[in-house]
């Protein structure tokens, strides 16, 4: 039995190279795991680099417990190394919502993406902005979502970082799925606003409004 | 023998104009840019000032190189936005009165379309994830369902502008990129300065006021002009690596007048290894404002039949890129 703190990845299978991270899939103290891996990038600076990995990392940890206790299903995490700024954690055996958004049907993606606005808004309600919610952030389990890739999130009750979470739902449905993206925003924001409420899902939507007319060159009406 | 377009650039420091062949030749690309005070930005009057001052010439020039005589121009092409109000209407009014005395068509152009279309060509990428960084430009593009979408963008500043607000604060006047550039090559000393990456967006304000902190505080311009390239370039190189890891593309096109920054390219090119994917870099000379982005998109237009006519011909202050249909892509 390997002792904590050796995080052996060097045994996994690498079965995703992500933006900022590589996720292998390997074994774990006998357990099915995915280690997450944030190898030192060749571009950044090693101080800046190492500031970076190491900061996400623990953020991240500790944020999958938070996003827990709001009632969001996300990996369960084994065991934290931030000297290789590694996590290990449950293999989740699920498609991403990038992966299978192209081929359900529309009674369903309304019904993902109702579940994907509530779940949400659980997050932000527990004053949990998540930082980094693109559709290849959620996946599906069971009946149900589960989020991962937490390393940008952040503590805030703020009206702006909430609408700064939902604006680049928009951005990523808009920019890569345009054919379902209008059905799919509208599953989100019903789901969305049932947990927070008309009140606060019209101011939400009104900052949503303002960053985008930040926008360069946006006209937005 | 017809089937040459003239295109007009004019939406910010730079008027341009240039001739391109339907096979995609550039026959000319004359330049003349507008260069403010030390110290100042571009201010849209003066800059179009100079502009109205050189556009006879720098037409005459794109003309005259092209080999092309005025009755083989099958078009006039203009960028009609987005841009400076001023600068944009010494170009309009050009484009308009060639279409007119030659008797051809105008055909709009949406300038940030021109960079990357221009870039595509140069560069023979075929499907890329864009990097567009200039001064009036931060965005990460991709081609989806018709039209060039945006996946992420600056949240305030653009790079150009935090480079230019940075370098005019030491004195300089804009575009400062190849000073600091220049003054960075000399300094290995990092100083610690704010990173602030949003999911696929960036947010340069604080990055920009803390350089300044730090140049008021007594350090010297080369260590903060490396210390801010360093960061802002790696910023916008982790929201490049965002989008493509999500896109699963694997070519990356940068353009606009900061991809002229040598660093950068590096920085890029060592992230899309990880990726195994290719980097494009459109030349020096056309990576920055210039009539060519604005002839080539302009004939890829035309051929889907893009004109308007003169008489609802205004210009576009603002016309963000993802609002552009893009016909000549699958």
């Amino acid at each position: 039995m390997k002792s904590p703190g050796d995080a052996d990845y060097a045994s996994g299978k690498l079965i995703y190279c992500g933006a900022e991270a590589d996720i292998l899939h390997g074994e774990w103290q006998g357990l099915d795991v995915v280690y997450k891996v944030r190898k030192a990038l060749e571009y950044r600076l090693a101080i800046l680099d190492e500031a970076i990995r190491h900061q996400r990392t623990l953020r991240e940890a500790e944020m999958i417990h938070q996003a827990k206790k709001a009632e969001v299903d996300t990996p369960s995490l084994y065991h934290v190394d931030p000297t290789s700024a590694t996590l290990v954690m449950e293999f989740v055996k699920g498609d991403r919502l990038r992966d299978f958004i192209g081929r359900i049907s529309s009674e369903e993606l309304a019904e993902v993406f109702f579940m994907f606005g509530r779940d949400v808004a659980k997050l932000h309600t527990s004053g949990i902005m998540h930082g980094d919610l693109t559709t290849a952030n959620v996946m599906r389990r069971g009946g149900g979502l589960v989020f991962i890739d937490f390393g940008l999130s952040l503590r805030s009750e703020r009206l702006e970082d909430h609408a700064v979470d939902i604006r680049l739902i928009k951005e990523t449905v808009v920019g890569a799925h345009s054919g379902v993206a209008s059905a799919a925003l509208e599953g989100f924001y019903k789901g969305y606003s049932s947990v927070v409420g008309a009140a606060r899902f019209r101011q939400v939507l009104k900052q949503l409004h303002n960053i985008e007319r930040r926008g360069r060159y946006a006209r937005v009406a | 023998m017809k089937g040459f377009i003239l295109g007009i650039e004019s939406t910010a420091h730079t008027f341009s104009a240039s001739v391109v062949s339907a096979r995609g030749e550039i026959l000319s690309n004359s330049k003349s840019v507008y260069k403010p005070p030390e110290g100042s930005g571009i201010h849209p009057f003066e800059a179009s000032q100079s502009h109205l001052a050189s556009a006879a010439r720098v037409l005459a020039e794109a003309m005259c190189v092209s080999g092309v005589s005025q009755n083989e121009i099958s078009a006039v092409a203009y960028a009609m936005g987005p841009g400076l109000g001023p600068c944009l209407r010494v170009g309009a009014v050009a484009a308009r009165t060639l279409a007119l005395s030659l008797g051809v068509p105008l055909v709009p152009v949406n300038h940030a379309v021109g960079h990357i279309e221009l870039g595509c060509l140069l560069t023979g990428a075929q499907d890329p994830v864009v990097l567009l960084v200039s001064g009036g430009h931060t965005m990460i593009i991709a081609f989806s369902g018709g039209k060039w979408r945006i996946l992420g963008e600056s949240l305030d500043l653009t790079l150009g502008q935090l480079l230019d607000q940075f370098g005019r604060h030491h004195g300089l006047g804009s575009p400062c990129g190849a000073a600091i550039e220049e003054a960075s090559s000399k300094s290995l000393n990092y100083l610690r300065l704010p990173y602030s990456v949003k999911g696929n967006d960036v947010s340069f304000s604080g990055l920009l006021t803390a350089s300044k902190a730090l140049l008021d505080g007594g350090e010297s311009f080369s260590d903060v002009s490396y210390s801010i390239q360093e960061t802002a370039f790696a910023m916008v190189t982790e929201v490049t690596e965002r989008c493509l890891a999500f896109t699963s593309k694997n070519e990356v096109l940068i353009v606009g007048g900061v991809a002229a920054n040598r660093r950068l390219g590096l920085m890029m090119t060592a992230m899309a290894k990880r990726h195994s994917s290719k980097v494009h870099l459109a030349p020096v000379e056309y990576s920055g404002d210039c009539g060519a982005q604005i002839a080539w998109t302009g004939l890829l237009a035309h051929e889907q039949g893009i004109e308007i006519p003169v008489d609802d011909s205004k210009v576009r202050q603002s016309w963000r890129l993802d609002t552009v249909e893009i016909p000549w892509r699958r």
